[in-house]
């Protein structure tokens, strides 16, 4: 197991003193790595970093987000990603290429108010986020409780090979689609589920950077401790991420070990 | 030059017939019964600089009030009455769609239905309140800044006027040698009532009280009713682009009667205690 | 101004009962405005301050956005019942300044070439005023950035010192403000040790200058602990120390 330094940490405190690797989160003064963010510092052989506990969610191409639509021009969908900017959903998307304004309705497919699952297609400096949903199972969600949490919670949300979110699932008897920028939508056959379900999620968010939160959590499900839930891959938005996660604009997308991804030890 | 606008928070199409659902069966999304107000939490005098002030938390509203009392020229027609100013702002800090400049539309029908709640119900004895009638008054000034928004603005911006009014102290100016001077006393406002306002918002074929943000995103009318110490009505405004029915007004009428007797007992516990 | 009465008796003890160096009780609340992406709550001596930050987020006019970084938009506002005599609401041309090299304090801890295209609204609204509500209202803004997670090189704290009875001293209230020898607020980046804000109001020789500025910026580190520590029991609470 490789050794990790962690500390809680704001911005301007010194995350390491001399020559590492600045990854994200954190920036050079002088012969020090400074934290940028609020977060937990991780000192390892990689290089330092801050795994931030609050900040908008920035969006990263390849993500699968949740959105809202909000409204359409003649070519496109204007989807609230719950981010710094608007994204689009281009009517060619849902159409096909010959797609016409004049011929197709748009609000026929998606209308003001829908919730939808897309990928981000592509995303830079330049321009607003643009939308697919041409993969499988996105598109349009027609039932579920949408919620918020905050973006920087998502991957402790989902945990290890998406073992949190399972957890929470089979004890619920609900499904869950999580996006990257923290809008979660849950159905459930049962509202008791629901609840139950929507419960354990805000307490994760909550208690993210705590430890024992697993424990805390199969508690509150009423799920003995020592079951193993069987974390087979599953169908849908976006749940196998064993990635970091880091939502600078010019972090390069770095697979970081999934160890020192979690916010906190207890998995 | 008034335009109709959409609303200006987007409440997804799932959460908005999830409210409907509810409310058609008599339930409320955070579990409340459509007659019940959220949890109403008061502070009175934290603005020690101010004459009077409220901070008045109501569910997820928050509405700061100070009252700050000089003399003046009285209003025009009222030569004999003191003179009282009710202005309200919603500060940027309250909602994301919210964009710092004068006030808008909404902000000053809120600041002036509030008002007429107050000025109505003659609140405020006015006629102690000159010096010289005629040419010098006290002027009474109420100001709230509106800081986080959550549904509802009508009632908490009421509620913070009302007990700021309530519970301030005002100075006790006189005239020497025709010039205002501050005696340095102080003396407790002239009460005559407690106006209390009530707002519904009408949500398919029901009415619910106090509405949340989302409550309100998906309403069809909406209706606020200011009474005083006698159950008389002192100030109603329908707002919103709905219509209302006039069985639901008259259910209204009766209900805000109702409510607004039990939170006037409330209030007047605060400004007895103090806090 | 030059002084006309005495506002230090002759124990030291100032009009509101502190000594020379002495930090009026500051308090901060992290995360008070709901709806905002980050907030704090500042009582500063009886400054009563609310900073609001909604960011990074979209620029509306879209024309006003810039292509290399984000914007940064901030205002300084008090509510008419803040002060001695009742203000009126439109913006004065003090308001205008002072939002403006709250800005400039702000702008250097930021990094803001991070979002480009987006803006960053920073609100501080004055709920009470009595000396230094420039500077409470940096240090509340501060921790309001770092409570929204926007990228930052260190907190920035504010403080202010000034010349009374010809003394210099810490932290200057309403009425030595007002009748006072001299007012210098000072905004400082604590670990980067920057000034951001720098202003003189009154008449200082060369030496009390220097002594002013230097104590301006001790008040600063003061304010910072405050400010720390008031970000760590919202983030961390209880848990000061990962457990490994």
């Amino acid at each position: 197991m490789q050794e990790v330094r962690r500390k809680f940490v704001i911005p301007g405190d010194i995350v390491v003193e001399g020559n590492s690797r600045p990854l994200v989160n954190v920036h050079k003064s002088g012969n020090n790595i400074i934290a940028s963010r609020i977060g937990i510092a991780e000192v390892g052989r990689d290089g330092a970093k801050v795994i931030p506990l609050s900040g908008v969610y920035i969006p990263r191409a390849n993500d699968i987000v949740i959105g809202i639509i909000k409204d359409h021009s003649s070519l496109s969908w204007d989807v609230d990603i719950n981010s710094c900017f608007s994204a689009h959903l281009p009517a060619q998307d849902l159409f096909g290429r010959d797609f016409s304004p004049a011929r197709d309705d748009m609000s026929r497919e998606l209308s003001s108010g829908d919730v939808v699952s897309a990928r981000i297609a592509t995303f830079d400096r330049t321009r607003d986020p643009i939308l697919t949903v041409q993969d499988k199972d996105l598109g349009k969600i027609p039932l579920g409780e949408l919620l918020k949490i905050s973006a920087t919670r998502v991957p402790r949300l989902i945990g290890k090979r998406g073992s949190m979110i399972q957890t929470i699932e089979h004890a619920t008897s609900t499904r869950i689609t999580i996006g990257q920028n923290g809008l979660i939508v849950v159905s459930g056959k049962n509202k008791d589920g629901t609840q139950l379900a929507i419960k354990a999620i805000r307490m994760v968010e909550e208690e993210a950077h705590t430890s024992n939160l697993t424990q805390r959590i199969k508690q509150l499900l009423g799920v003995e401790d020592n079951v193993q839930i069987d974390s087979k891959s599953r169908s849908g938005a976006p749940i196998d991420n064993d990635e970091g996660h880091d939502d600078s604009m010019l972090g390069d997308k770095k697979s970081v070990q999934s160890e020192s991804e979690s916010l906190s030890r207890d998995q | 030059m008034s335009s109709s606008r959409r609303s200006t928070i987007i409440l997804e199409n799932l959460r908005k017939n999830q409210i409907r659902e509810l409310i058609a069966s008599g339930k409320r999304l955070d579990g409340r019964s459509p007659d019940e107000l959220r949890p109403l939490n008061i502070e009175i005098g934290i603005i020690k600089k101010a004459n009077g002030s409220a901070w008045v938390k109501l569910g997820n509203t928050e509405v700061v009030a100070g009252v700050k009392v000089e003399t003046g020229e009285p209003f025009e027609g009222l030569e004999n009455k003191g003179a009282l100013i009710v202005s309200a702002e919603v500060l940027p800090t309250a909602a994301s769609y919210i964009e710092p400049g004068p006030p808008d539309e909404e902000t000053i029908e809120l600041a002036r239905v509030v008002d007429r709640g107050v000025r109505e119900s003659e609140m405020l004895a006015l006629d102690k309140l000159a010096l010289i009638p005629g040419k010098i008054v006290y002027t009474i000034f109420v100001d709230c800044s509106i800081i986080n928004m959550g549904g509802n603005l009508f009632d908490a911006t009421s509620y913070a006027v009302v007990l700021a009014l309530a519970t301030s102290k005002i100075p006790v100016f006189e005239i020497i040698d025709e010039k205002v001077v501050d005696t340095g006393k102080i003396q407790d406002p002239p009460i005559n009532t407690i106006p209390v306002s009530v707002t519904f918002a009408r949500i398919g074929d029901s009415l619910v009280l106090d509405p949340s943000t989302e409550e309100e995103a998906c309403m069809d009318a909406r209706i606020t009713l200011t009474t005083n110490s006698n159950g008389e009505y002192t100030a109603v405004q329908k707002g919103s682009n709905g219509f209302l029915t006039i069985e639901q007004v008259k259910s209204a009428a009766e209900t805000a009667k109702i409510k607004g007797q039990e939170l006037r007992l409330k209030f007047q516990e605060l400004t007895t205690t103090g806090q | 101004m030059t002084q006309t009465r005495s506002l230090i008796d002759e124990n030291g003890i100032r009009t509101d009962g502190r000594t020379g160096n002495q930090l009026r009780d500051i308090q901060i609340k992290v995360g008070v405005i709901k709806n905002a992406d980050g907030s704090a709550l500042i009582e500063f001596g009886k400054n009563k301050i609310i900073a609001a930050v909604y960011g990074p987020r979209e620029v509306h006019p879209k024309h006003m956005a810039l292509t290399d970084r984000c914007l940064l938009r901030c205002r300084y506002h008090m509510s008419p019942f803040s002060t001695d005599t009742r203000k009126n609401p439109a913006p004065s041309r003090r308001e205008v300044e002072i939002s403006k090299v709250i800005r400039e304090a702000l702008q250097p801890a930021l990094m803001l070439e991070d979002y480009p295209r987006a803006t960053i609204d920073v609100y501080i609204e004055v709920l009470q005023a009595d000396g230094g509500s420039r500077c409470a209202g940096i240090a509340a803004a501060s921790v309001a950035l770092a409570d929204a997670g926007i990228n930052m090189r260190d907190l920035v704290s504010a403080c202010a010192a000034g010349k009374v009875d010809d003394k210099i001293v810490l932290d200057i209230n309403d009425t030595e403000d007002k009748e006072g020898g001299a007012d210098m607020p000072v905004a400082f980046m604590p670990n980067h040790k920057q000034i951001t804000l720098l202003q003189l109001d009154g008449k200082l020789n060369s030496e009390e200058f220097i002594a002013c500025l230097n104590e301006g910026i001790t008040g600063c580190m003061k304010v910072y602990e405050v400010q720390r520590s008031a970000l760590m029991q919202k983030y961390f609470g209880n848990e000061t120390e990962l457990k490994e």
